[in-house]
């Protein structure tokens, strides 16, 4: 159990309540801004999950897009299955469940969503010979034909406010399913 | 309980990635559990192990009269023969685009809604029987999608107008608007 567990019930009696307090009212802060990052990311997975469940095919066919994937079993699970990750993501996230698990997803989600959205955008420069700033595609991210400039920039805050919540210290508002 | 949700800090140990970790396996395994079992019992459903790739085709420089088992790619030459003959023909757009605008006869089925049409569109046609199929322009590829899976069902003469609505609206082609076969009958 963390020494900090039963805080600010238990006095501690030692001298160093007022230094503890200060600390905990610092971390009480920091917690709301993880809290209001975990409803933010929770919100915009839960509504891009829920534009791509149920058109696994429209979706496979965005994946295909980039390249990478041609069509084929590992194209048709991940466009079953990825509109589910997120939205099971995001509903984790909101619920204070399995945070850092989530967290570690979106990580790794955004990370894999930056590459390919710059590797498409790469490649739609030299095919279409446009400057960066002009390419606009659809990511098939469930947001709709946006500029790709402005979807890294999104992927980037995304990606950001993942780690935050990943690493941050504390975190209120949770259902622990593990006994500390 | 309830202090625990709305009081207490939850303190992890930073070093244990390995707790992590499961938590995200545990996330994984039950959105993949969930969605196989939606896609099961949607209608827009889909068999990931079916195999479309492998389907003969043929290009259109080399379409000819005789039918070759598989996919054949054909031009706006052979698209009127087709609508001239009154042989069957599917527009695999959306429902909006087919509203808007399609070839007279032909059936709506949306290659990305296709559990939606698929029933009401096979009762009209059978597997022996010449069907042409087609999507906006070359841009597309639905209709060669749909036509792969349409072979997998048992459908072997299948012919894709690549074209597709676009190239047949510019060359001056009768189009008809409204919802037409929309509902297959």
């Amino acid at each position: 159990m963390s020494p900090f567990f039963d805080w600010p019930l238990q006095a501690s009696g030692d001298g160093t309540e007022e230094r503890r307090r200060e600390r905990f009212e610092r971390m009480k802060t920091k917690d709301y801004i993880i809290i209001a990052a975990r409803v933010a990311l929770a919100a915009v997975f839960i509504y891009a999950a829920l534009q791509k469940i149920g058109k696994p095919l429209a979706f496979a066919d965005e994946i295909r897009m980039y390249h990478i994937l041609d069509i084929g079993t590992p194209l048709y699970i991940m466009a079953i299955v990825l509109p589910w990750v997120e939205l099971i993501t995001g509903l984790c996230l909101l619920a204070g469940f399995f945070i850092r698990g989530s967290c570690l997803l979106l990580v790794a989600l955004n990370t894999i969503f930056i590459i390919a959205v710059a590797l498409r955008t790469h490649g739609i420069m030299a095919d279409e010979g446009i400057p960066f700033f002009k390419v606009y595609f659809d990511c098939g991210c469930g947001f709709g034909a946006t500029f790709a400039w402005r979807k890294l920039a999104e992927d980037s805050l995304f990606l950001a406010l993942s780690l935050a919540i990943l690493l941050a210290p504390t975190h209120r508002f949770v259902l622990n399913p593990w006994r500390d | 309980m309830l202090r625990n949700l709305f009081y207490n800090h939850i303190f992890y140990d930073m070093l244990n990635f390995k707790r992590i970790f499961i938590e995200a396996v545990i996330i994984v395994s039950v959105a993949s559990v969930v969605a196989f079992t939606y896609n099961a019992f949607s209608a827009n459903g889909i068999d990931p192990f079916k195999k479309v790739d492998d389907v003969p085709t043929v290009p259109s420089e080399k379409a000819d009269d005789s039918h070759a088992n598989g996919i054949v790619f054909i031009d706006i030459g052979k698209a009127k023969e087709f609508f001239n003959e009154g042989k069957p023909i599917i527009d695999a757009r959306t429902a909006e685009a087919y509203r808007e605008g399609h070839i007279p006869g032909a059936y709506l089925l949306d290659y990305y809604e296709m559990g939606r049409y698929m029933n009401k569109v096979l009762m009209h046609l059978s597997m022996d029987e010449d069907i042409m199929l087609y999507c906006s322009g070359y841009t597309c590829d639905d209709s060669e999608l749909l036509a792969r899976e349409l072979y997998t069902m048992g459908f072997t003469k299948l012919y894709v107008y690549k074209g597709g609505f676009d190239e047949w609206e510019e060359s001056g082609m009768p189009v008809e608007g409204g919802d037409g076969k929309a509902g297959g009958e």
